[in-house]
């Protein structure tokens, strides 16, 4: 049985179960196992060789978003003291990891991977997050409850949360400049703004071929590995280092499994549950009376 | 304050003879009978309600505060541990405790236990309050709670986990409200509601099994959403469903246990002789109950660990806690229950159930909170955040309470006997 | 060889200088070189640089394929280039924004990067990625100046966009949030 059919089955039983009226999804949020992305979506090659911290992408960002004023100017190295992650105010991060397979510091630049099958698009119970075809996994905060799952289920501690409003929080997260820039065939502010060229964005399948191209050409200046080529379902954001993955700060347990497939395993159940529990039930009920019901006849008759 | 009454200062029979009247007044509802000074009194000689006031004067200022100033203000608004312990506490927790309803419904129900009728009602009403307030935690947790509604009506994602959990605790929710409306309709004496739902009690019992085993597993499948985050000894992709189905049908039954002899001890007056006599062997029957649920629960949770190769991490410091958290949680309980069936002692089943309300409570805040990012830096709830739980708590405390003291829950209500005959009768009606 | 070439570095750079016949010596000089270029790619943001062009080409002991690859006819100095331009004979451009497309991320050009059948250099960079590379590689080797700021001076635009300078962020206490 394959994997598509089972998760309709699953939506057919809820809609048993539950009488809800089943909204049609687009089919870019039908996420299954054997989805390996959009093939004309896009996607950006991060070259951790390249990056030398200037922070022009974090600028670049914060300029594009229309994102509150940092705390710091956008040129202050101080910032890399500490390993900072992506928040309500700021997309993008760059942090710098002194590491002893490297004589200078690296840096890495932190920002929504837009996964292939994102996690946070299938754990969303208001299917406020889309996969375009362009590869960008965008929102729609106007439906946003504010349940925080998708910040449970991204693996990578991407999507932030406006807690400081009180009237209108709402998840905040990188959207790959879709509205403004990727749907117009445009790469993403923080691309355009890298001096340095290390983030190179294009076709994803081209630039997985590139990846590996680069891994050939210089021998000896990267890991054998594209980071986001296979995690979790492949993301279109993806990595080489210089240095093994997890010495720069990346998760390099997280499997090639997207994260949906982990869930399923739950989801199987849920149409048998609905459809076996009934009968069932019943049956237990009618052997677990019968004596009664027996005596009560009789007291009829 | 009925301490009081239960304590001998203001009886039952004074607050009888108090209530004069031998109609549905007011005072018969709600005063119990006793005239406003008399209740008055009473509610100001029970220190609990003292102990209730302080936590309502620094609470509500807090709760008031969470919605003007938003999370951000009432939690430490993290990013990495999004869920805190108003989750951890007010759903993951208070949903276990609260399977009594369906458990018990179909123990009488679909198995035809009759004899459990005694504490079918009370079991009920568990289920209904737990569920009801995990929403107001839920409510307190959600960012936008007016737009609750947006899953079922606006905006739907049906491949949700989490759509799974607001579809079903919201129809299992009416089907409680459905299943405790009897006590309700009795209450009011309005009996014709009260036939209709009878009518209909095997199906809402049924629908109730159907949906608590489906979201009592799904809390548990929303932490599969997280496999990197969530310590491998605390995370089971195959099992992780079937670990808080299981674990949730002993914290109902143990929550049973708890509740039940906390009315009997504090509440004896509004208890009437077949809820009084019969509670010790019921005891027993749910702890048999409970002994079965935690010894699978305890092979599926070993079961779990072999299925993914966590052996070795039982000999990290992780691995001790896990171990320790079994132990305490599972392994004592089960024991105390087990030695309680065979001695016959109701009184040790208790102590047992206690312990196995702890342990889950310690096992659910273990799995959203102090094993979930176990590779970054342990968050420690923010003051207000444990404040809110506080709170929170005590209003399901007054709510619960006010239910006891009047439904006819741990008492039966006398068919034929209309309503005015509450003052009249010394045992079944609260003084 | 002999015809005067314009370097044309940017969209709107001009070649500042051209016809310097006679840089002291060396026929790899021997055609038209720059005495200065000025490059603009970000000139929103920061100043143009002055590039010094014949400086330049006196501390690469006049290697031109120190950064024109293999254009100029010289060897490259790269091992891997050597595959197919181990002779080389010279471009008919030594421009960098020749090879190295102002607009990288062109539709057009990404598609023709790819859809070539049998093309090898599908990984140019674009010219400010060049740039930057080429010229801060070295600069960090060699000790010259690599903060951003010492080659192009900020614009006002510029510091708005870093919100640094006239434009830098009040200072205030950290954020109580998170």
């Amino acid at each position: 049985m394959k994997k598509v059919s089972r998760r309709s089955l699953l939506k057919a039983g809820l809609a048993g179960g539950v009488a809800a009226g089943l909204a049609g999804r687009p089919a870019s949020a039908r996420a299954t196992a054997s989805f390996g992305g959009y093939p004309e979506s896009m996607g950006v090659l991060v070259d951790l060789t390249r990056c030398i911290g200037c922070r022009s992408c974090e600028a670049a960002c914060n300029a594009e978003q229309h994102l509150p004023e940092p705390d710091l100017p956008f040129d202050d190295t101080s910032v890399f003291e500490e390993k900072r992650r992506t928040t309500e105010r700021a997309y993008t991060v760059v942090n710098r990891y002194e590491t002893p397979a490297a004589e200078h510091p690296l840096y890495r630049k932190i920002q929504c991977n837009h996964c292939n099958e994102p996690a946070c698009l299938s754990s969303c119970f208001v299917n406020a997050y889309r996969k375009t075809p362009e590869g960008a996994v965008i929102y729609d905060p106007t439906v946003c409850v504010g349940c925080r799952t998708c910040m449970v289920a991204c693996p990578f501690y991407v999507p932030a949360y406006a807690y400081s409003s009180a009237t209108n929080p709402v998840i905040k997260k990188c959207i790959f400049c879709y509205d403004t820039r990727l749907r117009y065939g445009r790469p993403p502010a923080c691309v355009e703004a890298c001096p340095q060229e290390a983030l190179t964005f294009g076709r994803r399948q081209d630039l997985i071929k590139m990846g590996h191209e680069r891994i050939r050409n210089h021998p000896g200046r990267y890991v054998d590995h594209i980071y986001g080529e296979t995690e979790v379902g492949g993301t279109a954001w993806m990595y080489l280092s210089s240095v093994p993955f997890d010495q720069v700060g990346f998760d390099t347990d997280l499997g090639t499994a997207p994260i949906i497939s982990y869930v399923k395993e739950f989801l199987t159940i849920v149409p048998m549950v609905l459809t076996i529990w009934p009968a069932l039930f019943v049956g237990f009920h009618l052997l677990a009376t019968r004596k009664e019901n027996a005596r009560d006849k009789e007291k009829k008759s | 304050m009925r301490a009081a009454v239960a304590n001998g200062k203001l009886g039952p029979g004074e607050a009888v003879q108090a209530g004069e009247a031998a109609r549905w007044t007011l005072r018969e509802k709600l005063l119990l009978g006793l005239s406003g000074r008399q209740y008055l009194a009473l509610v100001f000689r029970n220190p609990v309600n003292w102990v209730l006031a302080c936590i309502f004067a620094v609470g509500v200022p807090v709760i008031v505060g969470r919605f003007v100033f938003g999370l951000g203000w009432a939690t430490h608004g993290s990013y990495d541990y999004p869920w805190g312990l108003f989750l951890a506490w007010g759903l993951f927790t208070m949903v276990p405790l609260s399977a009594s309803g369906f458990m018990l419904g179909t123990t009488v129900e679909v198995f035809g236990r009759t004899d459990f009728k005694p504490i079918e009602r009370l079991a009920l009403l568990n289920g209904l309050l737990g569920y009801f307030f995990a929403v107001v935690y839920l409510q307190v947790d959600l960012g936008q709670p007016w737009r609750l509604i947006y899953p079922m009506f606006v905006s739907l994602g049906p491949a949700a986990v989490l759509f799974l959990v607001a579809w079903h605790v919201a129809t299992y929710l009416s089907v409680q409200i459905a299943e405790v409306s009897p006590a309700f309709f009795e209450w009011i004496g309005w009996q014709r509601g009260k036939q209709v739902v009878r009518s209909m009690i095997l199906g809402l019992t049924i629908a109730g099994i159907i949906l608590s085993t489906l979201h009592q597993g799904a809390l548990g499948a929303l932490f599969t959403y997280a496999p990197g985050k969530v310590h491998p000894l605390w995370y089971s992709a195959p099992f992780q469903w079937f670990h808080f189905f299981i674990s949730s049908i002993f914290a109902g039954l143990s929550m049973l246990i708890v509740v039940s002899s906390l009315c009997k001890r504090f509440m004896t007056w509004r208890c009437d002789e077949r809820f009084l006599g019969s509670l010790d062997r019921l005891t027993i029957g749910l702890a048999k109950g409970s002994s079965l649920a935690l010894a699978t629960y305890l092979v599926v949770k070993i079961i779990g660990v072999a299925h993914d190769g966590d052996w070795l991490y039982l000999a990290t410091g992780w691995g001790q806690y896990f171990l320790f958290e079994l132990f305490v949680g599972v392994i004592v309980p089960l024991a105390l229950f087990t030695r309680a069936i065979r001695h016959d002692r109701a009184g040790l089943a208790r102590v047992a159930a206690w312990i196995a309300v702890a342990g889950i409570a310690l096992n659910r805040i273990n799995t959203a909170l102090v094993a979930f990012n176990w590779k970054l830096y342990q968050e420690v709830p923010h003051w207000r955040e444990v404040v809110i739980v506080a709170t929170i708590y005590a209003l399901y405390f007054v709510v619960y309470r006010f239910i006891l003291y009047r439904w006819p829950i741990l008492y039966e209500w006398r068919e034929g006997q209309e309503e005015p005959c509450m003052t009249l009768s010394r045992s079944s009606t609260g003084g | 060889m002999k015809k005067a070439r314009k370097i044309p570095l940017s969209g709107l750079a001009a070649v500042l200088s051209l016809g310097l016949m006679a840089l002291a010596g060396g026929q790899a000089v021997g055609f038209d070189a720059p005495e200065e270029v000025t490059l603009d790619q970000m000139a929103d943001l920061y100043e143009p640089v002055e590039f010094d062009h014949a400086a330049h080409i006196e501390l690469t002991e006049e290697n031109c394929a120190v950064c024109h690859h293999h254009t100029t006819g010289e060897t490259p100095v790269q091992a891997r280039c050597l595959h197919c331009h181990a002779t080389p004979q010279p471009a008919e451009s030594v421009a960098c924004a020749d090879c190295h497309p102002q607009n990288r991320y062109a539709a057009s050009y990404l598609r023709a990067m790819t859809a070539a059948p049998y093309r090898y250099h599908t990984d140019i960079v674009g010219l400010k990625g060049a740039y930057h590379r080429l010229c801060l590689a070295c600069h960090q080797e060699e000790g010259a100046p690599t903060g951003c700021q010492e080659c192009h001076a900020r614009t006002e635009r510029g510091d708005r966009r870093f919100h640094a300078g006239a434009y830098a962020p009040a200072q205030r206490p950290q954020a109580a949030h998170h």
